[in-house]
């Protein structure tokens, strides 16, 4: 018998205006010891599922016109009567709701940045945690508990670390006492909602193998909310793809993963960088000899770190330290790395957005380094960036069609503005968005589109060097392989030269000819694109590529 | 948007209009309409002559005589502000068109108009009397402003409405002057002094303020010493200095007011500069190779200049305040009735007499909520997503 099982749930939000079907009908179930994975894109309610079994909806908001979610909980555990008994959660009174939530069901989320108080250190949260849920406990006894609890995820030095508060730690670091918080009471069900996804891969590789040694030694289900079918493949033993608040397909992983049924799955998996056909990307001639269209010579960004009452200089963050790249006309190079390691300064630097410290920058002939804002000026339509977050990339005072013509018209491209909306039209039909959306405010687009029209934008003044940053990052995969095949018509049309900065090893394989990865402000290793990621020479390449979780199908 | 607002609408015109969707928006500036009406028309609706008088057959205009260049100006001023509100033109050409033709008016007005330098109101009541005119318009508040009603006998401290003959809507001051006159001429200072004030340091907030939050750095840390110093004066102190020295005029008053008022502008542009200038648009525009003068004003301003509407119209409010406190310690304006010398007044006297706090100080409230209701519903309108909840008081 399962431990929870969800029957034709339905849950519904009600705005002002409208209700929406966030889930529609929704039916699963989970044993104990197994873990179940919930796929989807963004939008298709496989977190509302989550909150809903949780109870963590907001109550005048959302509501269960049908359903039941049954788990096996003991409301008089430790008593004679040692029957299991099911409970109805959609049906259960708050108190004892309050008993199950944390002790039997633990949630963990998405942003380990937020998601830990940061006026409480790290064990008192813990603590916290235990002493609502087991009452009898001596203070030193939990003491001891919320220790072993940090223990367990492999926090060293726990009891030390003990006192720290969340900002004194790391992005996987906090990820990993989430999941301690989460289990110091030995929850039987643990809903995981994309608790890797704002990780690194290495740091998620991590957290991942972590999740499975708890789940053999402690024997309890996960719930595991995500959208890479990489972890999906590493993860689950069931696994459920949603769309639109439905359950479209649910089986054993491999079988879903390897003979998807329903026309949606078989989408998602193609979308997926390592399935997606090459194609475009065989006709477009990798040409070893073209001349370099962007050179770096031992470029430097340091920030200095001031200190003391008179903020002297006393060391440097070297974000980019020591960087020798040249750019070939017409091929895609990518800048991998992990967050941190200064791969959007480098990006940044070389289209001097910001001031590099010493080195030089070539486009073409022309040496950027040391050139002022306006002897920049002529110079810059040649070169260009689109941006990694839809949300910000787009002035949201703007129409789209002033976003679009302004660059052209500062630079004396096109005759009148009649001219420049028409041109600007021919850019939005390259990257295949309608001529009305001319005249429509960013936040009337979904993210996809917008990232769009950055890319839009950065066409307009026809360069021939595009600085992407991460922009495919927050998109869900089937809009990702849209954008990236975009990328490879315009790339061929225009002629360009991209470079790719991203931190996705398979969307490196699918688009790059060369890559470059960095580490530390410093390339470790670069070369084309089949020698990095076929035969890494580096370890900390290896490391990264061994990583990345994948989505392995016979 | 659909396809039809294809020739655009400028970003003013419709946040404008937006702003003013909303029933709390509408309230504050019909009011401020009914202010501005009555500034600009103040000499015809409350004066001791008459509008229009037949001496004999002889129809003349006796109020045309005691107009000033000032007057002309500002009922110009209206009246073209009026015409063009309807058109469609763009709102800088209608900006242009309306203070062209009111500084025209200006100096027509100087050159032609020369209104005597005292004026004896009683003349035109004996005139009537006395039965010379066969038939006169008299404005609708039939005495000046500092008309002291002599010929009244002892009208002080009249309450309003008492008698019918001498009918007194709002009431006499202690020097026998009508209350609801003096109300209309003081409207004037009050709303000028609010707009001039506020635009004269929202100008030099934003240029500064802006610079410092674009350039960041060295230029940030001088320009923030520099509105220290501003915040560190007085400004009450040194208006009364001022006053003491250069007599008490309500342009001083104006600049004063403007030029020291200008610090907290500042610092809302550049907080709101300083992280407008990482956003990815604006790194966008500066990859573009967009002139600085675009990029600050174009793509940083509008999304910057919300918190600073909402001071603006706090800022209105409070210089309207900063001059009825003045006028209340006696050191206001002399050459023109103010509502906040009205108010001194009423305390100065052994009695309360409530219509003479009541009037004045009703409408520095009503002007002060106004400005406020209207900077709220402009703050929601500038921003896109709260567009649709503009004018709406929440």
């Amino acid at each position: 018998m399962s431990l929870l099982s969800v029957q034709n749930l339905h849950t519904y939000l009600d705005s002002a205006r409208q209700t929406v079907k966030a889930v529609d009908g929704v039916s699963f179930s989970i044993n104990r010891g197994e873990t179940f994975c919930l796929v989807g894109e963004s939008g298709s309610g496989k977190s509302i599922c989550a909150l809903s079994i949780i109870q963590l909806l907001p109550a005048g908001i959302a509501s269960h016109p049908s359903g039941s979610v049954n788990f096996h909980w003991n409301a008089d555990e430790g008593s004679d009567n040692e029957s299991i008994a099911e409970v109805d959660l959609l049906a259960l009174e708050d108190d004892a709701l309050r008993k199950i939530r944390g002790a039997k069901i633990a949630m963990i989320f998405q942003e380990p940045m937020t998601s830990l108080n940061p006026v409480f250190s790290i064990g008192d949260q813990i603590v916290e945690a235990l002493q609502l849920h087991h009452p009898e406990l001596s203070e030193a006894s939990i003491k001891a508990q919320a220790i072993e609890a940090l223990e367990q995820v492999q926090i060293k030095s726990a009891a030390s670390r003990f006192n720290d508060y969340p900002h004194q730690l790391s992005g996987g670091q906090r990820q990993r006492v989430m999941i301690a918080m989460a289990l110091a009471c030995k929850p039987d069900l643990l809903i995981a909602d994309e608790p890797t996804t704002a990780l690194d891969v290495t740091v998620q590789a991590e957290i991942l193998d972590l999740m499975c040694d708890l789940q053999s030694q402690t024997g309890m289900a996960i719930l595991f909310i995500t959208h890479d079918f990489g972890v999906v493949a590493q993860m689950a033993n069931q696994v459920g793809v949603m769309q639109n608040g439905k359950l479209v397909e649910q089986g054993a992983t491999s079988d879903v993963l390897n003979t998807p049924q329903h026309a949606y799955t078989r989408q998602l998996l193609a979308a997926v960088p390592e399935n997606l056909a090459k194609s475009v990307i065989e006709t477009a001639s990798f040409n070893e000899a073209a001349p370099s269209v962007i050179s770096v010579k031992d470029l430097k960004v340091w920030f200095p770190i001031r200190t003391g009452l008179f903020r002297r200089v006393t060391d440097h963050l070297k974000a980019v330290d020591g960087v020798d790249l040249s750019i070939r006309k017409g091929s895609i190079m990518a800048l991998v790395g992990e967050s941190g390691c200064g791969k959007t300064t480098l990006g940044r630097a070389i289209l001097q957005l910001e001031k590099p410290t010493s080195g030089s920058v070539k486009l073409g002939d022309r040496e950027l380094v040391g050139l002022t804002a306006a002897q920049l000026r002529p110079i810059r339509p040649r070169m260009q960036i689109a941006f990694q977050d839809p949300q910000s990339s787009l002035n949201p005072r703007l129409q789209i069609v002033t976003t679009l013509t302004e660059p052209m018209k500062a630079h004396g491209i096109g005759e009148n503005h009649d001219d420049r909306i028409e041109r600007a039209v021919k850019v939005l039909k390259q990257v295949q968005l309608s001529e009305d959306y001319l005249w429509r405010y960013p936040h009337e687009f979904s993210g996809g589109q917008r990232q769009r029209i950055g890319l839009a934008r950065a066409l307009v003044t026809n360069p021939e060097f595009i600085v992407c940053d991460e922009i495919t990052s927050a998109l869900d995969v089937s809009v990702q392989a849209e954008v990236l095949q975009l990328l490879l018509e315009i790339r061929q049309q225009r002629d360009l030269t991209l470079l790719f900065i991203t931190h996705n090893i398979a969307v490196v394989e699918y688009l790059s000819d060369e890559t470059v990865v960095m580490k530390a402000g410093k390339i470790v290793e670069q070369g084309t694109t089949a020698q990095v990621c076929g035969n890494p020479q580096n370890t900390y390449t290896q490391q990264l590529l061994k990583a990345v979780p994948r989505l392995n199908l016979s | 948007m659909t396809k039809s607002s294809r020739n655009s609408v400028s970003y003013a015109s419709r946040i404008i209009s937006n702003a003013f969707s909303g029933w709390g928006a509408r309230i504050g500036l019909t009011w401020v309409v009914i202010l501005a009406f009555v500034a600009c028309f103040s000499p015809l609706l409350a004066n001791s002559m008459p509008l229009m008088v037949s001496e004999g057959g002889q129809i003349s205009m006796p109020i045309l005589r005691y107009l000033s260049a000032e007057d002309l100006m500002l009922i110009v001023l209206f009246i073209v502000a009026l015409l063009l509100w309807k058109t469609p033109l763009k709102f800088s050409t209608k900006a242009a068109i309306t203070a062209s033709s009111a500084l025209i008016a200006l100096l027509v007005g100087l050159a032609i108009l020369s209104p005597p330098k005292t004026i004896i109101y009683d003349q035109f009541r004996e005139a009537a009397a006395a039965g010379s005119y066969d038939w006169q318009v008299l404005p609708p508040i039939p005495y000046s402003p500092s008309d002291y009603l002599r010929d009244f006998g002892d009208n002080s401290l009249k309450a309003p409405m008492v008698s019918v003959e001498q009918f007194h809507l709002m009431g006499t001051d202690s020097t026998g002057s009508d209350v609801a006159s003096r109300m209309v001429h003081a409207s004037r200072v009050a709303l000028s002094i609010g707009f001039i004030a506020t635009g004269i340091s929202m100008i030099i907030g934003i240029i500064i303020g802006g610079q410092m939050g674009y350039f960041a750095g060295r230029f940030d840390m001088i320009g923030m010493r520099i509105v220290e110093i501003f915040e560190a004066i007085p400004v009450l102190f040194l208006l009364l200095a001022f006053v003491a020295f250069f007599g008490r005029s309500v342009y001083i008053l104006m600049i004063i007011i403007g030029v020291t008022g200008w610090s907290g502008y500042a610092r809302y542009i550049r907080a709101e500069f300083l992280k407008l200038r990482k956003q990815d648009y604006v790194q966008a525009a500066i990859a573009s190779g967009l002139p600085l003068r675009s990029i600050l004003f174009r793509h940083m301003l509008p999304n910057g200049i919300a918190p600073v509407l909402v001071v603006a119209s706090f800022g209105v409010a409070a210089a309207i305040l900063t001059e009825a406190t003045l006028s209340f310690l006696g050191l206001g304006p002399v050459e023109a009735p103010s509502w906040g010398s009205m108010l001194n007044e009423a305390v100065k006297s052994s009695v309360f007499n409530w219509w003479m706090a009541v009037f004045p100080g009703g409408a520095i409230f009503l002007t002060v909520f106004s400005y406020n209701l209207m900077g709220e519903a402009l703050r929601d309108a500038v921003d896109p997503q709260l567009s649709r909840k503009a004018g709406v008081v929440s």
